[in-house]
């Protein structure tokens, strides 16, 4: 595995000339290119720009759930685009949590499994105490044995997010977290976002068109047409 | 109608898409196999009808002794049957100072209707088949009376008062009859000849046989219309009557055919239901759209039900064809096996075939589609807002009557139909009951268990109505394909059990006392495996407790067979081994005055234990009292009585021994050995009866064989598109849990878990199923005794854990390799 790392500038994600590009029927199409990114730890990423730019695109590549067509990826200096699906799959459950615009919660799990569940995955025997006090800390404990279904969108998003941060993540991509939100809901969701990284000191990279929520972070990574502006 | 434009482009585009495949691919292995079973069976069975029916040289047969009315010929003809007659006698030939008693058979224009006559033109010659009786003036004559009677091959033969000249050897006729005219050898004639012989006179001993042949539906009418006519003496015979061994196999067969197709049908509803329930949720969107533009709820549903009639035409249509030709293919690959005349395929099965399609497909796939009219056009905002589940006696209730149909089609047999159905019915809503209850049971187990299990158990309890469902119908595929088997094998196992490999194919009659001990000396020095020496007294059962035993019997019953005619009474120290005690008591060796009455003839004369019996016996009297009713297994060609008496009764009458043998093929030629040794004993040839019973065995087992890969396959390919039918919330939740850093491999064990314990459930419920059935099926419909096969049961439940949990585990090993991107492009 080839490792990267500068001791003077410590990044937790950083890209080289990362690019994307599917066949078409009219060539090569490119939906990211040359993306060069440095990104430390602790620091909050604003990714914006249209619809159709490369934001998802761009997010997946950088968690590991696609592979890039050029480029690498180093996440915490390893190079994750020459690891394996097994071999990511273990890092993401080990320094990644995700948020997504349509909350992604298993429908059959109640909110304290959906939440205990990545805990599991990676073998701790406290989920079910980390669950709790996660889903207190949303302000679900009284939804505890709610399944999907009988929570509204916002109390969804909080489980996502309580499970999300459950594990202590190095590093949150969330993608439109309140695109399928009402504003109001929406901004309660932010907040409770924004508390718990700075709480846990998560490196965020947040995907979203919404200039005020993007003023939020630290700083703003433009897409058009594939390219960083 | 208004929308069929838009219906069709719809159907279209989810066509293109692959929306349909699963569900037209399990529609069409519905329709394929269905047609191909209707078409198989259906020329299997008439067939063996028409081949049957050469044992009888007819379709029907009217015997009696005396000739028929002109009138009753005449209407035969009026309906459009074809008849022939036939008479028989025995009558003493007289030749080179040789004496020889013969069964004589005389023979009309058309003789034999079915089947054909086998002959040697010259004593060395070659055997050939032939479909006519020989020409007035000449005879046909078995070798024995040749050699019997120092004559050769254009001799003449003079029977009464005719000469005939001998111009064949007959080696097999098609319609010889395992009874008394079948002991002495044969001469066949025309019936041309037949007054001038002189021998039928006022009171002599003849069998008249009129065969009839035609359209199924004119013999039907013609035997209805004649059986109130008949006398005492006249009795019909057809093929399902004549040969009680034969008539049973067959109808045996004919009911698995049956149970076969409407197996294949059963498994294909389930697999319909399951590919249109997953047809039904990909639709809400679709459907929610529609009525957010203005859709109204009746224009949805018709938009649907038109797609889906279309789709079902198609489909049926393209299976029909496939049928069509897999039944040629069968064919194609029995063709060793069966006989060279093919009944020809019927338009009949075909259609049934199409309609079978188009009934499954509404009775299976409509309820779940009716859901589609109740999605909220709010779904249009809330992804999550499903319309509730269709009403389950909406589901049950259209699939159990499109099935009761089916069945009943099938199996043209309400009795049956109603056995399956009501057994399947309550076993059904019992057993979604307990499945429910248990999976209920299983939940406050789950957090005990490790992460693995626990999530393989959460699959099937996360949509419990889902599992209950898949478990059921896996448990029925399972049970079917179980009952197939067991079927199979216990009527092969029976027919074995029948005729083993060295059954009985002569038997020898008429064995003087004096000569017994030599005959039994013979038989062990060649060799030859004998059943025991019955001594035998001739003699006719007149009163049963003083009442004249007429008075007693219905027409047309075996009763009324058996009193016409001197039975075999025999007597032994105890009844025969294969022989069972039904009521009362054995007797004890030496007690005289006993007699044990076999069970269907006691039922028939309503004789009981205690009854006393009265036979004429020659001139004289005996009196026996009932000690017991025994069954007995009548179709294994091994001597059987009615009549067992305790030893001493019948004691003061003439008597003669019967035994029956086997003598393989290579030493035929000890039979004539014996013949000529013991000359007043008669040799009874039953070995061509036995062969044509055993092609015809074998033939029906080979076709059941292949049904049952057929049902086989069927319900395997089922198995995967019901793993199917869940395939999409598992590709979404495998991403979803591989974002979370769930292992492929460790996806892979909750796949198995879930799978194998779906299997081994449904295999738990499917032993007890097919249990259930099996015992109605054999006690009620096939009459065959009932055990419980404990092997089946166990292999079940480890049987449906390997193949569903494999079948599972492959179907879905998609969801692994997909990538988790999935999760973020909400695909
Ligand atoms: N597998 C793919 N094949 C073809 N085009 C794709 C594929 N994935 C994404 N795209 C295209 O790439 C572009 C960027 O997509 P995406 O990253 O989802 O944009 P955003 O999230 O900014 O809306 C879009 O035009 C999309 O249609
Ligand atoms: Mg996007």
């Amino acid at each position: 595995m080839q490792t990267h790392s500068e001791p003077n500038n410590p990044s937790i994600i950083e890209t080289r000339n990362l690019g994307k590009s599917v066949p078409s029927s009219e060539g090569e199409l490119h939906i990211l290119s040359s993306v060069d990114l440095i990104i430390k730890p602790g620091e909050s990423i604003a990714v914006v720009g249209e619809s159709g730019s490369g934001k998802t695109t761009l997010l997946s590549l950088l968690a590991g759930l696609d592979t890039p067509t050029s480029g690498s990826v180093f996440i915490k200096g390893r190079d994750i685009t020459v690891m394996n699906e097994d071999g990511r799959a273990a890092l993401r459950n080990e320094l990644i949590g995700f948020v997504f615009q349509s909350f992604q919660l298993l429908p059959g799990l109640t909110a304290l499994e959906n939440v205990m569940l990545p805990l599991e995955l990676s073998g701790d025997g406290n989920a079910e105490a980390a669950a709790r006090a996660l889903l207190e800390r949303v302000g679900l404990a009284r939804r505890l044995t709610h399944t999907p279904k009988q929570l509204s969108g916002g109390e969804q998003q909080r489980v996502a997010l309580a499970r999300a941060f459950v594990t202590r993540p190095a590093i949150l991509f969330a993608d439109e977290p309140t695109g399928n939100l009402d504003s109001k809901t929406g901004a309660h969701v932010i907040d409770l976002l924004f508390e718990l990284n700075r709480e846990q000191h998560t490196t965020l990279v947040l995907v979203t068109h919404d200039a005020s929520l993007a003023a939020r972070c630290g700083r703003m990574i433009g897409l058009a047409a594939g390219r960083m502006l | 109608m208004k929308r069929f434009g838009l219906a069709l482009r719809l159907l279209l585009r989810d066509g293109r898409s692959g929306e349909l495949t699963l569900l037209v691919l399990a529609l069409l292995i519905a329709v394929a196999s269905a047609t191909t079973i209707s078409l198989f069976a259906d020329r299997l069975q008439r067939t063996l009808t028409v081949q049957a029916a050469e044992f009888l040289a007819g379709d029907l047969v009217l015997a009696g002794s005396m000739p028929i009315d002109d009138a009753w010929r005449r209407r035969a003809t009026g309906l459009g049957l074809i008849p022939s007659q036939t008479v028989e006698f025995s009558s003493v030939l007289l030749e080179n100072e040789q004496m020889l008693l013969a069964a004589i058979k005389a023979v009309s224009q058309g003789y034999p209707l079915r089947g054909f006559l086998k002959t040697l033109e010259t004593e060395a010659g070659a055997e050939s088949q032939i479909a006519h009786g020989p020409q007035p003036g000449t005879a046909w004559v078995e070798k024995r009376i040749l050699s019997a009677l120092n004559l050769h091959v254009g001799d003449m033969l003079t029977v009464g008062e005719k000469p005939l000249q001998v111009t064949r050897i007959l080696t097999y006729e098609p319609d010889k009859r395992g009874d008394f005219y079948s002991f002495s050898p044969r001469v066949v004639m025309h019936q041309a000849d037949l007054p001038a012989t002189g021998v039928i006179q006022p009171g002599s001993h003849v069998h008249y046989f009129y065969q009839f042949i035609g359209e199924e539906t004119a013999l039907v009418a013609f035997k209805k219309w004649l059986k109130p006519q008949l006398n005492p003496s006249q009795r019909i015979l057809d093929i399902h009557e004549d040969r009680p061994e034969l008539g049973s196999a067959l109808q045996r067969a004919e009911r698995y055919l049956g149970l076969s197709s409407i197996v294949v049908i059963l498994i294909a509803g389930a697999a319909i239901a399951m590919a249109a329930g997953r047809y039904t949720e990909r639709h809400f969107n679709t459907s929610a759209l529609l009525r957010c533009l203005g859709c109204k709820q009746r224009e949805i549903f018709r938009l649907y039900t038109v797609q889906f009639l279309v789709l079902g035409m198609l489909t049926s249509a393209i299976g029909c064809l496939l049928g069509w030709l897999g039944q040629l293919g069968l064919f194609y690959v029995l063709k060793p096996l069966l006989p060279q005349q093919l009944a020809n395929p019927s338009l009949l099965a075909v259609v049934f075939g199409f309609v079978t399609g188009m009934a499954i497909l509404l009775g299976f796939a409509l309820p779940p589609l009716l859901r589609l009219q109740k999605v909220s056009p709010l779904r249009v905002l809330r992804r999550d807002l499903e319309p509730l589940p269709a009403k389950a006696w909406l589901i049950y209730g259209l699939a159990i009557a499109i099935m009761s149909v089916l069945v009943w089609r099938y199996s043209n047999d309400w009795q049956m139909t109603a056995g399956i159905v009501g057994i399947g019915l309550s076993s059904l809503l019992v057993l979604g009951l307990l499945v429910t209850g248990m999976l209920k049971l299983l939940r406050p187990w789950l957090p005990k268990l490790g992460l693995t299990w626990r999530f393989g158990l959460q699959g099937l309890l996360r949509n419990s109505r889902a599992s209950v469902s898949q478990i059921l119908a896996f448990s029925i595929t399972l049970a079917a394909m179980s009952l197939s088997f067991t079927v199979r094998s216990d009527l092969i196992d029976q027919w074995r059990q029948q005729l083993p490999e060295r059954a009985p194919n002569y038997f020898a009659l008429n064995i003087i006392p004096a000569q017994q001990p030599a005959f039994a000396q013979d038989l062990l020095r060649a060799g030859i495996d004998s059943s025991a020496f019955y001594p035998v007294v001739r003699g006719r059962l007149v009163e049963i407790n003083t009442e004249a035993v007429q008075k007693r019997v219905s027409k047309d019953s075996q009763g009324e067979a058996a009193i016409h005619r001197e039975l075999s009474l025999t007597w032994a120290p105890a009844i025969p081994a294969d022989n069972s005690i039904t009521s009362g008591e054995a007797w004890s060796a030496d007690q005289a005055g006993w007699v044990s009455v076999e069970q269907k003839l006691a039922d028939n004369l309503g004789i009981k234990v205690g009854d006393d019996l009265r036979f004429t016996v020659g001139g004289a009297q005996v009196s026996a009292r009932v000690a017991n009713i025994r069954s007995l297994q009548w179709d294994t060609m091994k001597p059987n009585f009615y009549m067992i008496f305790s030893p001493g009764t019948l004691n003061d009458f003439p008597l003669t021994y019967l035994t029956s043998f086997y003598v393989p093929d290579a030493e035929k030629n000890l039979l004539n050995q014996l013949l000529k040794t013991y000359p007043a004993t008669t040799i009874l040839d039953v070995d061509q009866i036995l062969k044509q019973f055993k092609t015809i065995l074998m033939q029906l087992t080979q076709a059941i064989d292949l049904l049952l890969y057929f049902a086989l396959a069927a319900g395997f390919t089922v198995l995967f598109a019901a793993v199917y039918a869940t395939l999409d919330d598992r590709i979404r939740q495998g991403a979803l849990l591989r974002t979370l850093g769930a292992r492929r491999d460790w996806l892979r064990k909750t796949h198995l878990v879930e799978f194998g314990v779906l299997g081994a459930s449904a295999g738990i419920l499917a032993a007890a199923i097919s249990q259930a059935i099996l015992y109605v099926l054999y006690s009620r419909v096939m009459h065959i005794p009932y055990e419980p096969s404990w092997l089946a049961a166990a292999t079940l439940p480890g049987i449906g854990m390997l193949s569903v949990g494999l079948a599972g585990y492959w179907g879905v090993r998609a969801v692994v390799d997909q990538s988790p991107l999935r999760v973020l492009r909400r695909l």
